[in-house]
């Protein structure tokens, strides 16, 4: 069943963009969910970038609709969302808190909320020492939480990051996640903007991939791995696995710990677990389905092997 | 538009700009600094002055019938009567009245005379230079010491060739120096000599004090515009707010800061005047009236929309800030034109160049007040003017901001004219890519051509 309208914090509908002669977007559609996290990817000069920009107003498509929060976006949808391009920064010789307030005050925060909620943010994300100083005078990390809250300091219902943890050690990008999921559960959707397939495997429900400004994958990420798995299992144990009823190929990995098992047409994993399970001279230790990374679909899809439209 | 939105991008605009050193110096250090410095150069030479080349001819009026011989011996100096076509000499026998009348229609006709040009400066011989020695020099020229000891020795001859038998003049009169008192060519009001120097310097400070103050803030826009480009804060801006709330947020917070400062200026003026005999003096000689003042202030305000227009034109187009500066300096030149012609203003200030600044759209309002400061202009120039300058102010605004919303997410490439002029005649100016999915097909594909 489709969700309607009204649970879609996005909906994008049969969107085109040209340049010119050149298509940056073409007859691309995708829904997000009111509450979801999302994530969007693509190669570099896809059309992420510019789908974004018809998303938040900034273009205009040449067809297609596109509804944000409900409806056409509007002004005072606007200040409902959040937004960090990929390439960003600040005003370097402002102190940190005069920034944000600013930018709190523009998206319609009075601007006593505005310093309340950006000095509470810069204590949660342990920059409450600097509050008063200058952008310039942080490290790019600092200066990447700073721009996340400057994102979130409205709280936006909707959030749309361009790579969110770009230039971010790991300490400091599990501070971010756990913001954004802490965001995410106060009922905030958030839409990613992504290279990092890893953390979209870990944070995303649902994904849309667009490649030459077409779209190539959507669904939730599960199903798109599960799409992609090939008709194989990744076994660890004892036995002679080349022997197991319904096994055409055996590849060793990881020094012979594990062993990938390509199986026979027709031939179902289950069938495999079986007999696994009841051959005397078979020892299980771990048993789960061949399914591919989403970094391993990234680059079969971007490379061109499988541009099939999505689903 | 959202006032409020406006309001806090003026104020932000204002607030940020108040407070950087270039301002504080601009607003401060400099005009204090120019003044010191100019203050000394009149000091230095204005006693000194001995070049007469500038006073080739000089017209006089005999008021108290005292000159016979108009050639007298080493003078670097024509000495002529003045003369009117149309003005018969009062008879021998005519009233006090008839005479007044007529000298003092001879006085307008010298008045025009040092205006075109005819003549470089002209003096009236008071009716009673017998008894006091008076004399009126009527000049635009900054006067030599040289000139006053020509006239001394032109009238020294003069009484010597009378008397002692033709007129009852004091013996001591013979010895003693003419006064000679320099008038304004308009308002007939006594200039000091410190007043003379104001009036050919002052127009000079008055113009680029007031460049400084329309071109430093209109280039605070620009350099602004080009820092939000350059680290993306267009982008979240874009989203938070309408391009015309950003544009009018900048134009007025801006302007307020260029006003704050000629207010700087001002007060310090007047504080200086108050304490200051001389500068009050030196002041007195510029020919501003109040309704000048009024128009000075309509100029500032339709100049500073002009340049900032510019400015944030400029930065909108651009891709970094040394690329800005490059243009901006175009135009920053082309304002101060008129300043480094100067002495063509000094010269004629009604011929063509000065002429030509005064209605060419980016000097309008430097070559008016320039103009204004040296001489009356006629109505019709001003208004001719004036009505140059909102046009050209209106059409810069209409371009500034189809070329702000074309250009402020543009990064990586310049917005070219070309680009600029196929969206104008489209009719379709909207906000624009920035990524670099543009050029990267671009390049692909004409790399294809090549290959082909």
């Amino acid at each position: 069943m489709t969700p309607s309208s009204h649970d879609h914090a996005i909906s994008v509908q049969h969107v085109t963009k040209r340049y010119g002669n050149f298509t940056a977007v073409d007859d691309f559609s995708f829904d997000v969910r009111a509450g979801e996290i999302f994530a969007m990817l693509g190669p570099n000069g896809a059309g992420k970038t510019t789908t974004i920009r018809m998303i938040l107003d900034i273009l205009k498509p040449d067809t297609g609709t596109v509804h944000v929060l409900g409806g056409p976006i509007t002004e005072a949808a606007k200040e409902r969302i959040g937004y960090l391009p990929e390439e960003r920064g600040l005003y370097r010789n402002v102190p940190v808190i005069e920034v944000l307030t600013y930018l709190g005050q523009l998206k319609g925060m009075s601007q006593h909320e505005a310093e309340r909620r950006a000095t509470e943010l810069l204590h949660h994300v342990d920059l409450g020492d600097f509050i008063k100083s200058k952008v310039s005078e942080l490290s790019k990390g600092m200066q990447q939480k700073v721009q996340i809250i400057a994102t979130i300091l409205h709280r936006p219902e909707l959030v749309i990051i361009d790579e969110p943890f770009a230039g971010l050690d790991p300490v400091n990008t599990q501070v971010v996640k756990d913001l954004l999921y802490e965001m995410n559960r106060e009922g905030m959707t958030i839409v990613m903007s992504t290279h990092q397939m890893h953390q979209i495997e870990e944070m995303a429900d649902r994904l849309v991939m667009i490649s030459h400004g077409r779209r190539v994958l959507y669904g939730s990420v599960q199903e798109v791995r599960e799409r992609f798995a090939q008709n194989a299992v990744i076994v660890e144990g004892e036995g002679d696995w080349s022997r197991l009823d319904g096994v055409s190929a055996v590849e060793v990995h990881d020094n012979g710990r594990e062993a990938l098992l390509r199986l026979a047409e027709g031939v179902t994993p289950d069938q495999i677990m079986q007999a696994a399970a009841i051959g005397q001279d078979y020892h299980l230790r771990r048993f789960e389905l061949a399914v591919p990374s989403l970094n391993q679909i990234f680059i079969e899809v971007a490379g061109g092997n499988n541009v099939n439209g999505g689903r | 538009m959202s006032w409020h939105k406006i309001r806090l991008v003026l104020w932000r605009e204002f607030r940020f700009n108040f407070k950087r050193p270039s301002f504080l110096f601009t607003a401060i250090g400099l005009p204090a600094l120019m003044i010191g410095v100019m203050f000394l150069m009149f000091q230095s030479t204005s006693s000194r002055e001995t070049d007469l080349s500038k006073f080739q001819t000089v017209g006089y009026i005999d008021r108290a019938d005292v000159i016979v011989q108009d050639e007298i011996d080493d003078s670097e100096i024509t000495y002529q009567p003045v003369t009117a076509p149309d003005l018969a000499p009062p008879a021998s026998d005519a009233s006090d009245e008839a005479r007044a009348a007529y000298f003092d229609a001879l006085e307008e006709a010298a008045t025009q005379q040092v205006i075109d040009g005819t003549i470089d400066a002209y003096f009236v011989v008071t009716d009673q230079y017998v008894l006091s020695g008076q004399i009126d020099l009527y000049t635009r020229r900054k006067v030599p010491q040289a000139l006053y000891g020509e006239i001394d020795d032109f009238m020294r001859t003069q009484i010597a060739a009378l008397a002692p038998a033709d007129l009852p003049v004091p013996h001591d009169r013979i010895r003693e120096d003419p006064e000679i008192t320099i008038r304004d060519l308009d308002s007939n009001d006594e200039l000091s000599e410190t007043a003379l120097v104001g009036r050919f310097i002052l127009p000079f400070v008055f113009v680029l004090v007031y460049v400084m103050a329309t071109n430093t803030t209109a280039q605070f826009l620009m350099n602004g515009v080009v820092e939000e480009k350059e680290n993306r804060l267009m982008e979240i801006l874009a989203t938070s707010l309408r391009p015309l709330e950003l544009l009018w947020g900048k134009l007025l917070g801006l302007g307020a800061l260029s006003l704050t400062q000629v207010a700087l200026w001002l007060a310090a003026g007047l504080i200086i005047m108050q304490v200051n005999d001389d500068a009050r003096e030196f002041i007195s000689g510029v020919t501003f009236r109040a309704g000048d003042l009024a128009l000075i202030a309509v100029l500032f305000l339709i100049n500073f929309t002009l340049y900032a227009a510019i400015m944030l034109g400029i930065g909108a187009s651009v891709t970094a800030e040394t690329e800005s500066r490059q243009f901006a300096g175009i135009f920053t030149f082309v304002t101060v034109t008129p300043l480094m012609l100067l002495v063509t203003f000094f010269e004629n200030p009604n011929g063509v160049v000065p002429i030509f600044f005064t209605f060419f759209p980016f000097t309008a309002a430097t070559g008016l007040i320039l103009r204004m400061g040296i001489t009356t202009l006629p109505t019709w120039q001003i208004l001719l003017s004036l009505g140059i300058q909102i046009g050209s102010v209106l059409l810069v605004m209409w371009l500034a901001a189809k070329v702000f919303r074309l250009g402020m997410l543009m990064y990586g490439k310049p917005l070219t004219p070309r680009a600029l002029w196929r969206a104008l005649r489209e009719g379709r100016v909207t906000l624009t890519t920035a990524t670099d999915e543009v050029p990267q097909r671009r390049t692909k594909t004409r790399k294809g051509w090549l290959r082909r």
